[in-house]
């Protein structure tokens, strides 16, 4: 007992002597910990803040359904329903509430759309302020706000009345600040919404008032199937009550849902990038640990003769690499819940509009950014150490590390200039640093390639969409739905004549067209969206076509988002009937500013069951001045199709930065690591060439040149690779994140920015090797180390 | 003179650790000459070759190649001089791991504007049927071999050997030393080598004998014997 209590003791005291290099490795070794511990700190920080704040915000989100009572759905008629008809509608199982408001262009070229403060439904998260209490006084959207740079205290002007801004507050049900629900995106810069005290809100003009209302059910149905029952079943039984104007259930409420559903849908890419970036830091990690072990070999063999374990050394050298990962994932955790949290709690406040959060400790961030990057840091060192390790305690002493018979070398041309085959030879010799290099570097360029051409790519849409535009100016008249979707064919077209009168323009350069709302069917998993179908008169100023009676044309972005070409068959459906229509695509309109479908007039209108000559909207060259506001629906002019640019560019701007600075530190970081590996690998025959008297030129030429070739064939094969690989994510991106299309269309000057930003990086980093090269002393070679 | 080192002394650390490893040495080298530096471990004649070979600076002393002195050369210079009119051959080879025998050969080779013809000299070093192979695939004196190609290719002055065969077997020691025999005898190079061999001086024309840094013996050796006839 004592024997091996003793002996116990003295292994104890054995390994120490081990321990202590960890302190010297990471003292003579400092400036590859500290990059890499900075990198695994940053990556670590950012995505645990990132998911810190994505569960933040997702509970926050998905709690204010039930905080803040947020509406089943809501519509609106023309006129404010009686009680009498508000009991009956009632009576199918809902609750409604009046969410009346009005809409005013303020000053500052902005629209707001204003209510009373609502007591029971969609209820008020004031965020920094009170709510309005008295005339003039306004409590507005905190990312309108934010967008406007309106804060607190000042004053906004419309029709020469001045509110005061007494508050700034998430309303419920517009977390994503949606105008229309038909709109593509959302734009939080010209449109916002806010609230007003009811004794403002009663000033304001019968005329001027939108009745709108919103529903609760008073049993809620669960699954998106019985959602859809219920709000069918309900809007049919409203037709018979009230006209309606709109009517969206909540479930397809963009301003509510796209919210929820874009908050989770950045979390896995986000994951998978910081695994990419472990991954490559553990391969980092690996090429060192196998240099060590070769520069080492003869003492690990030594101490493996000695009695040391496979296991014992394996610990050893892995540790460094775990110690790194272990303080970086706690820091970078700490950071997590701190700083970067912050940074994108912002990120999400600036495309949402979503009310106050608490933070809330994330398991799940926890272990994604913690306990995964160790494991695969383990995992990883422990089978590039092993691998090594296993070999006899000889064959370590005698640095015979392949395992295999020796390699014979790959016979080369003498023909090859000599300081070429020795390049070649170096590339050969590190081909396993420079395969890592290479994939870190398309890693790092995709990064780029995403924070690059994101904006000249919405830029370039922006420019093309009102190229492309119908009209300039698109009129959608509002006609009251009871006008013609009556089932009374006979009733509606008197109804129609009616309000023709009103709907008549004196504009000479209007030109009618039809229009109707269909959907598409969502196959393929894709989401349903509106398309419109335009009916164009014969020899139309606008739409430069020729149609016949078989005409169907689809317009460019329709048919470039869902590959449609000539001879495709298309199947849209009525939105709330269960009614298909199939057309055959006879071409292609070049058109893309949304999802829209051109045919004749006469075709459109036969094909709704209209009368030939019910029209629903206006191109025009000029402004339509005579036609009163409440029948003027959608406008489609340059303003409201760049909309969806400019909101992107708000909402992802700033993630497009981090994402630029992120990937020139992975750039940096790889580069200097792995070019810092291979001079270190060749220390002594770098040292050798030297005493023979090669100039710091000529060995620099020598050990730089290869790494320069690798870099920059690496950044120049990575960009027809990411050019396919990135058009195919942002098509699956920008399918999942909006209705309507944009073009994929790459900056061909961003790959020159690109290039020369790697380059850039990449002659720093050369520089440093160069210094490094220099200082490499002639005795290294005198150390009778083979 | 080809070579002349006058009062050369060179020490190490600092203060209480200083350890002084050449003491006040002077020497002075023939064209042509087969020179051997002996001393056991410590005696500071690898240092002396180093500092011959520009690669350790001496402490204080005069060192005088081609009647130039080594103390007006800057970096760049010494590098010349080494490239121009060096050539080095180690005991433990130094050979560059990746590079096939050819190619070591050739990095010396590189250095030369007039460079003796490779396919000459790798058969005159019998590496003919290895010329293709990497170092790793080769014994010990098939190494060394390789290593006094890459020093001879440029055709130096002076071929500097730091313990040529203090890692090799005594067939292959004394294979190693008659073919640094023939370079010497059919290129007319300086040979200087350092030794703790004490058999190795019987084949040099001028024995230097180090201890404790000092030179305590140095003659002309008048019985020289090939490297065949030695015995150890």
């Amino acid at each position: 007992m004592k024997q091996n209590k003793q002996q116990g003791n003295l292994t104890g005291k054995m390994k120490k002597p081990l321990n202590k290099r960890l302190i010297r490795e990471l003292k003579g070794d400092i400036g590859k910990y500290i990059v890499i511990f900075i990198l695994l700190v940053f990556s670590i920080g950012f995505v645990s803040g990132f998911l810190v704040a994505g569960e933040s915000m997702i509970q926050a989100y998905d709690e204010s359904f039930e905080k803040y009572t947020i509406e089943d759905g809501n519509f609106r008629t023309e006129e404010k329903i009686s009680d009498s008809k508000k009991e009956r509608i009632e009576k199918k199982g809902v609750s409604i509430f009046e969410n009346f408001y009005v809409e005013k262009e303020f000053d500052n070229d902005t629209k707001l759309r204003l209510f009373a403060n609502r007591e029971e439904v969609d209820k008020v998260c004031v965020m920094e302020g009170r709510l309005p209490e008295e005339l003039r006084e306004i409590a507005i959207d905190r990312m309108y706000a934010d967008n406007n740079e309106l804060s607190v205290g000042d004053t906004l002007v419309s029709e020469g009345e001045s509110y005061e801004i007494v508050g700034l507050v998430a309303l419920s049900d517009y977390s994503a600040l949606f105008y229309s629900n038909n709109d593509m995106m959302f734009d939080a810069s010209a449109f916002g919404v806010a609230v007003v005290s009811s004794k403002q809100f009663a000033e304001y003009p019968e005329g001027k008032i939108r009745y709108n209302y919103a529903w609760l059910y008073d049993k809620k149905p669960v699954t998106e199937e019985e959602k859809k029952e219920a709000s069918d079943d309900l809007m049919e039984a409203l037709t018979g009550i009230v006209t309606l104007e709109n009517f969206v259930p909540g479930y397809l409420n963009q301003a509510i849902t796209f919210t929820g559903e874009d908050l989770g849908g950045d979390k896995a890419m986000v994951e998978v990038l910081l695994y990419i970036i472990i991954i490559i830091i553990a391969f980092v990690f690996g090429v060192t640990i196998n240099n060590t072990i070769h520069k080492e070999a003869t003492v690990i063999g030594t101490l493996r003769a000695s009695g040391y374990t496979i296991n014992e050394l394996i610990r050893h050298y892995m540790a460094m690499p775990l110690i790194v990962t272990v303080i970086a994932a706690i820091l970078g955790n700490i950071l997590g819940y701190t700083y970067f949290k912050n940074v994108c709690v912002d990120l999400y406040y600036g495309s949402y509009s979503l009310p106050t959060y608490v933070t809330v400790w994330s398991a799940e961030a926890f272990f994604k950014t913690t306990v995964i990057p160790m494991l695969i840091m383990l995992v990883i060192t422990y089978f590039v150490l092993r691998k090594k390790l296993q070999l006899s305690p000889l064959k370590l002493i005698k640095r015979d590390l392949s395992g295999k018979k020796p390699k014979s070398a790959i016979p080369l041309s003498k023909r090859i200039r000599f300081f070429d085959r020795f390049r070649i030879r170096i590339l050969i010799q590190n081909k396993s640093s420079y395969i890592i290099l290479f994939m870190g570097l398309l890693f790092a360029n995709m990064l780029l390639f995403f924070g690059m051409m994101l904006p000249p790519l919405l830029m370039h849409y922006q420019g093309i969409v009102t190229e492309t535009m119908l009209a300039k100016h698109t009129y959608m008249l509002q006609i009251p739905a009871g006008a013609i979707d009556s089932d009374d064919e006979l009733s509606a077209s008197i109804s129609y004549v009616f309000l023709l009168n009103k709907i008549s323009t004196n504009n000479p350069t209007a030109e009618k067209f039809s229009a109707y709302g269909l959907k598409t069917i969502g196959e393929g998993g894709n989401r349903i969206e509106d398309v419109n179908l335009y009916g164009i008169k014969e020899d139309s100023k606008f739409i430069h076509a020729t149609f016949d009676d078989k005409t169907v044309l689809v317009s460019s972005a329709y048919a470039d988002k869902y590959g449609l070409k000539k001879g495709d068959v298309i199947t849209l459906k009525e939105p709330y009937e269960d009614k298909y229509y199939g057309f055959k695509v006879t071409g292609i309109y070049n058109y893309d500013g949304g999802i829209a479908v051109f045919m004749s007039k006469k075709h459109l209108n036969e094909l709704m069951g209209l009368d030939e000559e019910v029209f629903s909207g206006y191109f025009s060259d000029t402004e339509i001045t005579d036609i009163e506001e409440k029948y003027l629906g959608t406008i489609v002019d340059e303003e409201s199709l760049t909309r969806v640019t400019r909101q992107l560019m708000i909402s992802m701007g700033k993630m497009m930065y981090m994402v630029d600075a992120f990937s020139v530190v992975m750039f940096i970081v790889l580069i200097y690591l792995l070019s810092k590996l291979i001079i270190e690998k060749n220390v002594q025959s770098i040292s050798m060439a030297k005493i023979l008297g090669y100039t710091g030129k000529e060995v620099a030429a020598l050990y730089i040149v290869p790494t320069a070739i690798v870099v920059v064939a690496s950044l120049l094969i990575s960009y027809p690779v990411l050019s396919f690989v990135m058009v195919g994510i942002f098509r699956v991106m920008l399918k999942q994140m909006m209705s309507g299309w944009m073009v994929i269309w790459l900056d061909p000057s961003v790959y020159i920015k690109m290039f020369a930003m790697g380059m850039i990086t990449y002659a720093v980093v050369a520089v440093i090797e160069y210094g490094k090269i220099g200082k490499i002393p002639m005795s290294e070679a005198l150390k009778n180390v083979e | 003179m080809q070579l002349e080192l006058q009062n050369i002394k060179k020490s190490y650390g600092e203060g209480g650790n200083r350890i002084e490893v050449l003491k006040d040495s002077s020497l002075g080298v023939e064209k042509g000459e087969f020179v051997v530096l002996l001393g056991p471990s410590g005696s500071g004649k690898s240092t002396l070759l180093n500092i011959i070979g520009g690669i350790d600076t001496a402490d204080s002393g005069k060192i005088i190649i081609r009647e130039k002195s080594m103390a007006d050369m800057d970096e760049k210079m010494l590098t010349s001089y080494r490239r121009e009119h060096l050539g080095y051959i180690f005991q433990m080879y130094n050979l560059i791991p990746n590079l096939t025998v050819r190619e070591n050969i050739e990095v010396g080779a590189y250095l030369s504007k007039k460079p003796l013809d490779i396919d000459e000299i790798i058969d005159v070093l019998g590496l003919t049927e290895h010329q293709n192979k990497i170092p790793s695939q080769l014994s010990g004196g098939q190494q060394q071999r390789c290593s006094i190609g890459r020093a001879i290719i440029k055709n130096p002055d002076i071929l500097l050997c730091d313990e040529p065969t203090g890692a090799l077997d005594y067939n292959t020691s004394k294979e190693i030393l008659a073919l640094i025999e023939r370079v010497n005898r059919e290129y007319g190079n300086t040979v200087i080598m350092v030794t703790h061999n004490d058999a190795i001086k019987n084949m040099a024309d001028f024995v230097v004998k180090l201890r404790d840094g000092v030179i305590r013996k140095s003659y002309r050796n008048e019985t020289k014997q090939t490297a065949r006839e030695l015995d150890w």
